[in-house]
């Protein structure tokens, strides 16, 4: 394993900084800008919600945010790091130590148990199996889940099965969360459990970003971007 | 990423997918299976000619009158084929130095009397010699007794068959039996030795040359065998008999030598491309079970779409997703592989104990060859669909499009 990069912000103090980034895909004979032009920073423990009707941009925005796509102009420096000059293996890297990712729809693998799930980015880090599996434990046992490590996600309620994921985003000791509409499948009760949690771990010093449709989860954080049309319109 | 992780990664894949492991995994054993079953099959055949052969003796010179061969011209213009006679026989025998022993073979069938009972036979005649030559067996009483072959006595030594039948479990020996009309005297009787170059040795009589010869009024030899001192001096041992033959025969090779080796060669290069059609056959099978490991590889990398993604998001290198993915091929294959291997294995082994007589059994060396082929071709056809799964593209993958 290779030293994990500094976690450090960049000179600026900001964390994620993105100048004029846009992403652009072809779609048959059209372009779609899903990102158009967008600049913006994120300190270092931020909590910041982003917001904006379907198409606007907020996924994207978030894939290009987590290293899972690249910006097709401009730049985006992650920690000070200029991203789009990195390999896919970098990359792959900077996924690995520094991001944490939160889906809608879990994305947990069915076929292993809650602390199998959560050992899945040790394993891929090459972390030997008796400290993977103490981490994991840890892990789970944070959000609250030390009973449930033998389920697996089909034995799980919906609210279990996305803290598993987030004990899965937190295991590698990431700095920055990216949660794409983490409560999007989950009842009130359950969703506001989770934003809780979330809001409790970026308490203990991780930097949030959050995707959501819902106005009282974004009334969580304390920065809320809204997007339309690939541009962050309100800040 | 550890071994042992990728290969427990790979096995809770194809656990949870039961069907459709197990369905490749027979794929590749029939593969394998068909191989092996094939090419035993191919190999015996080999073995059991070389076995029937080797019952003619690696020593064995046989002079067959006439010339086999086709050469330009009419066969008329090469002169009369002499007849091979006592005295080319006595001739080799004195004069060939790398030559042990030599017995004149005649032939002739008739019909074999005792108290009723008849049998039709194959007469050979003979000398003393041919016991050894011919590598026979008594069963009880003596063979031909030694003695100028020319002044045969009436005497005669039955085939196991022939004793068994016409005498009906009472001895046969001293017994006076009518052969063709001759009466002669049971000497002894052949032990088991079955067929060999188209001779059952079982169903047939021996009597001295000079008493068949006259009995069936020949006056020339069917066939003259010759043992080399050895299996090396074969050669040297042809090439004086030919010479002393051709000397007698005024300097004409109106006879043909055969040796066990040239038999052999002949079959052998038959057999082998035989059993390399076969083996083709079979590998036909095999690149069959690899096209299946590939289509079962691309059903489950399209499947997992949205899991490479999330590997992808975890930190999974490329290199390491390629890696899962050729983890499985390389399992489904290799199992595949070992069950075939058992099964082939099973299937010669009851075949070869249905069929004792054929020496069907399996070889090592075509163990490791077709498990070796098995495993490359199901990591090379498992290396194109795991290409497909590290390539995708992360932020598609997660969304489920490939």
């Amino acid at each position: 394993m290779s030293a994990s990069p500094p976690a450090a912000p960049g000179p600026d103090g900001a964390i994620i900084r993105l100048d004029h980034v846009s992403r652009v895909y072809q779609v048959g004979e059209s372009e779609v800008r899903a990102l158009d032009d967008v600049s913006m920073a994120i300190r270092p423990g931020e909590f910041v919600a982003i917001m904006g009707p379907s198409g606007s941009g907020k996924s994207t925005m978030l894939n290009v945010l987590g290293c899972l796509d690249s910006p097709t102009s401009g730049s985006y420096r992650l920690a000070g790091e200029a991203v789009e000059s990195l390999s896919e293996d970098r990359l792959a890297e900077v996924r690995q130590k520094r991001i944490g990712f939160i889906f809608q729809a879990y994305h947990l693998v069915g076929r292993m148990t809650a602390a199998r799930n959560v050992e899945l980015p040790l394993i891929f880090a090459g972390v030997e199996p008796a400290l993977r599996r103490e981490r994991a434990q840890r892990a789970l046992a944070s959000v609250g889940l030390a009973r449930r490590i033998t389920h697996r996600p089909d034995q799980l309620s919906g609210g279990e099965r996305q803290r598993v994921a987030i004990a899965r985003a937190l295991v590698m000791e990431p700095s920055i969360l990216l949660a794409d509409e983490p409560t999007g499948n989950l009842d009130t009760r359950a969703g506001e459990e989770i934003v809780a949690l979330l809001e409790r771990v970026n308490r203990d010093g991780l930097t949030l970003v959050l995707v959501t449709h819902d106005p009282r989860v974004a009334a969580h954080a304390a920065r809320a971007l809204r997007m339309r049309d690939g541009r962050i319109v309100e800040d | 990423m550890r071994r042992n992780d990728l290969v427990q990664l790979a096995w809770e894949t194809l656990r949870l997918h039961r069907l459709r492991t197990g369905l490749t995994l027979a794929a590749i054993a029939i593969g394998v299976t068909a191989v092996l079953v094939l090419t035993a099959l191919g190999d015996a055949a080999k073995a059991f000619v070389v076995r029937e052969f080797a019952g003619v003796g690696s020593n064995l010179v046989i002079v067959v009158p006439g010339r086999v061969e086709t050469s330009g011209g009419m066969p008329a213009m090469g002169g009369t084929t002499r007849d091979l006679t006592l005295e080319d026989t006595d001739a080799i025998a004195h004069q060939a130095g790398t030559v042990r022993r030599v017995a004149p073979f005649s032939l002739g069938s008739g019909t074999i009397e005792y108290e009723g009972r008849s049998r039709d036979v194959r007469v050979v005649g003979s000398t003393s010699n041919f016991l050894e030559v011919r590598k026979l067996t008594l069963s009880g009483g003596q063979f031909l007794p030694p003695g100028d072959p020319r002044q045969g006595e009436p005497v005669v030594v039955l085939g196991q068959k022939v004793a068994r039948e016409l005498f009906q479990g009472q001895n046969p020996l001293g017994q006076l039996v009518r052969v063709a009309e001759w009466r002669l005297r049971v000497i002894g009787v052949l032990g088991a030795k079955g067929v060999s170059i188209g001779i059952d040795y079982d169903d047939l009589v021996i009597v001295p040359v000079s008493v068949d010869m006259k009995m069936f009024n020949q006056t020339g030899l069917f066939r003259i065998m010759v043992e080399a001192v050895s299996p090396e001096s074969v050669p040297v041992a042809l090439g004086q008999v030919r010479e002393i033959l051709m000397r007698r025969h005024d300097d004409e090779e109106d006879f043909t030598l055969i040796t066990q080796d040239a038999m052999l060669k002949t079959f052998g290069s038959v057999i082998d491309a035989l059993t390399a059609g076969l083996a083709g056959i079979a590998a036909i099978s095999l690149a069959v079970a690899g096209i299946g490991i590939m289509n079962v590889m691309l059903v489950s990398v399209s499947e997992r779409t949205g899991e490479v993604g999330l590997l992808k998001a975890l930190g999974a290198r490329r290199r390491q997703i390629l890696d899962v993915f050729l983890a499985e091929a390389l399992m489904l294959s290799s199992g595949g592989a070992l069950i075939g291997v058992a099964a082939g294995v099973a299937v010669i082994g009851i075949a070869a104990a249905i069929w004792t007589n054929i020496p069907l059994r399996p070889s090592l060396g075509w163990i490791l060859l077709v498990m070796t082929l098995a495993v490359i071709a199901g990591v090379s056809f498992g290396l194109m669909p795991a290409r497909r799964a590290s390539a995708l593209p992360a932020a598609d993958a997660l969304r489920g499009r490939s």
